[in-house]
């Protein structure tokens, strides 16, 4: 976890990669642009470009290393906001794009800002094959279960009955939860957030920068505008803590006001018990280890809805695995290594030779 | 007593669909098209007529499933502008390649790449000499009113169905956006599955007994057979060159000066023809209609009785090439061109015109 307020480092011991450091500290003001910032007043995106801009300067990669690739959607818009190198792409190719950024130049650091509609819809298939891959790059996906840039149609995150612009009587579509489709890919890396709780989203953004392999970190939006209060239920004040559960490596699952509600395995799903009632107690309670390799019980937690449990937040999981740029590094290598071909001389002679009488 | 309705040009296209007694619509929102199918939702077609109505994943999406409908005979369309417009190509050529029949309506925005939400015409070429790939065509119809957005829907299927072959309504964002009084026509039934069993004997629509089996392909290895396909093709492409050229002249008769425009910019060229007729200039307008087949005979015609042809496009000269083409260097032909979303005034195309044409 990112420690509070200790002054920023710009050798910040737990990241640690062949990305170059910054040799001064930065600050936020080094990442904001001098782009007028056109998302609509009160949109969840602002939240988000806040706490992009605190977190950083806090990993502490020099200003010309990080690059933002979006698609297209009202989050797209984010790479003008940055005062970073950006790449505002392609409608779902995000993904792609973003690949070749960080095959072709390993020493970047890469954001993909997506929607989703960007991710989920016409993205689709890139997203799970970029999460397939592991390609060390970060993802963050903006959910407000609806094109807001089209002024509002469903998305494939709309909740089934969505009254939209295209489901004027409700959608008859089952929506995708980001979390199982990145588990499902063989994810190594998810965490989820939301808006109104910026604190919690620097400290996850932090923990996406640091793990090596695709981290996708879905972020829980609200547009004021199109699909306005789809997340009051969990953001305001007088629900989040009851409907929902901040899970924390090494600690044991416990939600509630008064930290009073745990969340037990029953042998085949979870459940909520409340620590006292039936003679529940503190050892009834799950504790959080997001770095088991088997996904069966974060995905279970990915999935996670009210009212039937409460929706997770946090790293629900990040696992080791070997990267596709260290793969492709290794590989590259080791050929080299193998091949009798060292210089010019070696490759003219090899194979078939002939002379020409 | 005729119903009259004030509608966009995309709410037009959307209520003409099932007016025409169209079976299915798949689409993808993309600005600024997307009344296109937030109309249809709304309107529950499923209600009225039984039409189908589905929002897909992407655009790609949407043209493969237009493929699967239309493979079923069924009246199957997609409406994008046009960056989703060129993610369909891969689709649109299969179409053209099995030889099905369907509708697909680019109302266009400014390129390349996401370019801008604003009109434009700079999808012409796409449109016109095939856009994906391979030697197809498609008839290509380019609506200057809402009164005309709503009407070539019926025609687009009748073609479509004509030839077997897509059918594309190249409008524009300007078109598509404004509101015009619209004469609605009648409601046309659609067609049973047994009146397409009968009618097209192409469609898949399950093997009966004593009938061949029917497989919707786009390929064929033989070289020999494929150049005979490729030739049946081109057969038919010559037909609607010969049948379905579409146009409409005005004040040619007397024309010392001829303006060519489609769509929106045919529009403006009125205008800039009655305010030259006003100074005494003796202006006429040919308005291609259909973009493909191309009014080339009509402009042949005309190069040998006016001075000179200005084509005016919301593009950087696209179809001033079919126009130089169709005229074979009898008359000087120039272009002027607004782009990226800008919009030509009336007098700025009297002006180029004026300074290009007349006094150049």
């Amino acid at each position: 976890m990112m420690p509070g307020g200790t002054p920023m480092s710009n050798e910040h011991p737990q990241i640690n990669n062949t990305i170059p450091k910054s040799p001064y500290p930065l600050t936020r003001e080094d990442f904001i642009s001098d782009q007028m910032v056109k998302w609509c007043p009160g949109c969840g995106d602002h939240a988000i470009l806040s706490a992009v801009s605190k977190v950083f300067p806090e990993i502490g990669y020099k200003k010309e290393n990080y690059v933002l690739v979006s698609g297209i959607g009202c989050s797209s818009r984010f790479p003008y906001y940055v005062n970073t190198y950006g790449f505002h792409g392609i409608h779902g190719r995000a993904m792609a794009i973003a690949s070749g950024v960080k095959i072709a130049n390993p020493s970047l650091s890469v954001w993909i800002i997506t929607g989703d509609g960007d991710s989920m819809a016409i993205g689709g298939n890139h997203f799970i094959h970029l999460i397939r891959r592991n390609i060390d790059v970060n993802l963050l996906l903006f959910n407000n279960q609806i094109y807001g840039l089209t002024k509002g149609q469903y998305s494939p995150t709309s909740p089934l009955g969505a009254i939209t612009k295209t489901s004027p009587y409700g959608t008859i579509e089952h929506p995708f939860t980001p979390g199982e489709l990145v588990l499902g890919a063989q994810g190594t890396f998810f965490a989820r957030g939301i808006d109104a709780q910026p604190k919690m989203l620097t400290e996850i953004m932090f923990e996406a920068a640091r793990h090596d392999g695709t981290s996708v970190v879905e972020v829980l939006q609200n547009c004021v505008i199109f699909n306005d209060g789809a997340y009051d239920h969990l953001a305001s004040r007088e629900y989040r803590d009851e409907r929902t559960i901040y899970l924390e490596q090494g600690k044991p699952m416990l939600f509630g006001a008064n930290k009073d509600k745990g969340l037990r395995w029953n042998g085949s799903g979870l459940e909520v018990i409340k620590l006292g009632e039936n003679g529940w107690g503190i050892n009834d309670v799950l504790v959080h280890d997001a770095t088991n390799p088997d996904p069966g019980l974060h995905l279970s937690l990915a999935k996670m809805n009210w009212p039937e449990l409460p929706v997770a937040f946090g790293v629900i999981r990040s696992v080791k695995a070997p990267t596709y740029d260290d793969l492709m590094e290794e590989q590259i290598q080791r050929i080299k290594a193998q091949s009798p071909i060292k210089c010019m001389d070696d490759l003219l002679n090899s194979g078939d030779t002939w002379e020409i009488e | 007593m005729k119903e009259l309705r004030l509608m966009k040009g995309n709410e037009a296209i959307a209520e003409a669909a099932i007016r025409a007694g169209a079976d299915a619509y798949f689409g993808y929102p993309i600005t600024p098209q997307s009344e296109v199918i937030e109309y249809l939702m709304a309107e529950k077609p499923h209600e009225r007529t039984g039409m189908v109505v589905l929002q897909a994943e992407s655009e790609v999406a949407a043209i493969n499933m237009v493929y699967g409908a239309a493979a079923c005979g069924k009246r199957a369309m997609t409406s994008s502008s046009s960056p989703g417009i060129s993610l369909k190509q891969e689709g649109i050529s299969y179409i053209a390649g099995a030889e099905l029949p369907c509708l697909i309506l680019n109302v266009v925005r400014g390129g390349p790449g996401l370019g801008t939400i604003q009109p434009s015409q700079s999808d012409y070429f796409q449109a016109t000499k095939g856009g994906g790939h391979g030697d197809y065509r498609l008839i290509v119809l380019a609506p200057a009113s809402v009164q005309e957005m709503y009407d070539f829907v019926k025609l687009s299927f009748d073609l479509a169905f004509k030839y077997r072959n897509p059918v594309m309504i190249l409008s524009d964002g300007v078109i598509g956006q404004m509101m015009e009084k619209v004469e609605i026509g009648e409601q046309y039934p659609r067609l049973t599955n047994e009146q397409i069993d009968e009618l097209y004997p192409w469609a898949t629509t399950g093997k009966k007994p004593g009938k061949d089996r029917r497989i919707i392909t786009s390929l064929e290895l033989d070289p020999g057979r494929q150049e005979q396909h490729n030739l049946k093709l081109q057969a038919k492409y010559k037909k609607m060159q010969e049948e379905e050229v579409r146009y409409e002249a005005l004040n040619c008769e007397d024309a010392e000066y001829l303006l060519v425009a489609f769509g929106s910019s045919a529009r403006i060229c009125q205008k800039a023809m009655d305010l030259g007729r006003a100074k005494g200039l003796k202006i006429g307008l040919l308005r291609p209609i259909t973009l493909f087949p191309f009014p080339s005979k009509i402009l042949h015609e005309l190069a040998t009785k006016v001075k000179g042809m200005l084509t005016v496009e919301m593009n950087a000269g696209q179809m001033v090439e079919d126009v130089r083409l169709a005229v074979c260097g009898k008359v000087k032909v120039e272009h002027y061109g607004r782009f990226g979303g800008m919009i030509p005034s009336p007098a700025e195309v009297l002006h180029a015109l004026e300074t290009k044409i007349i006094g150049g």
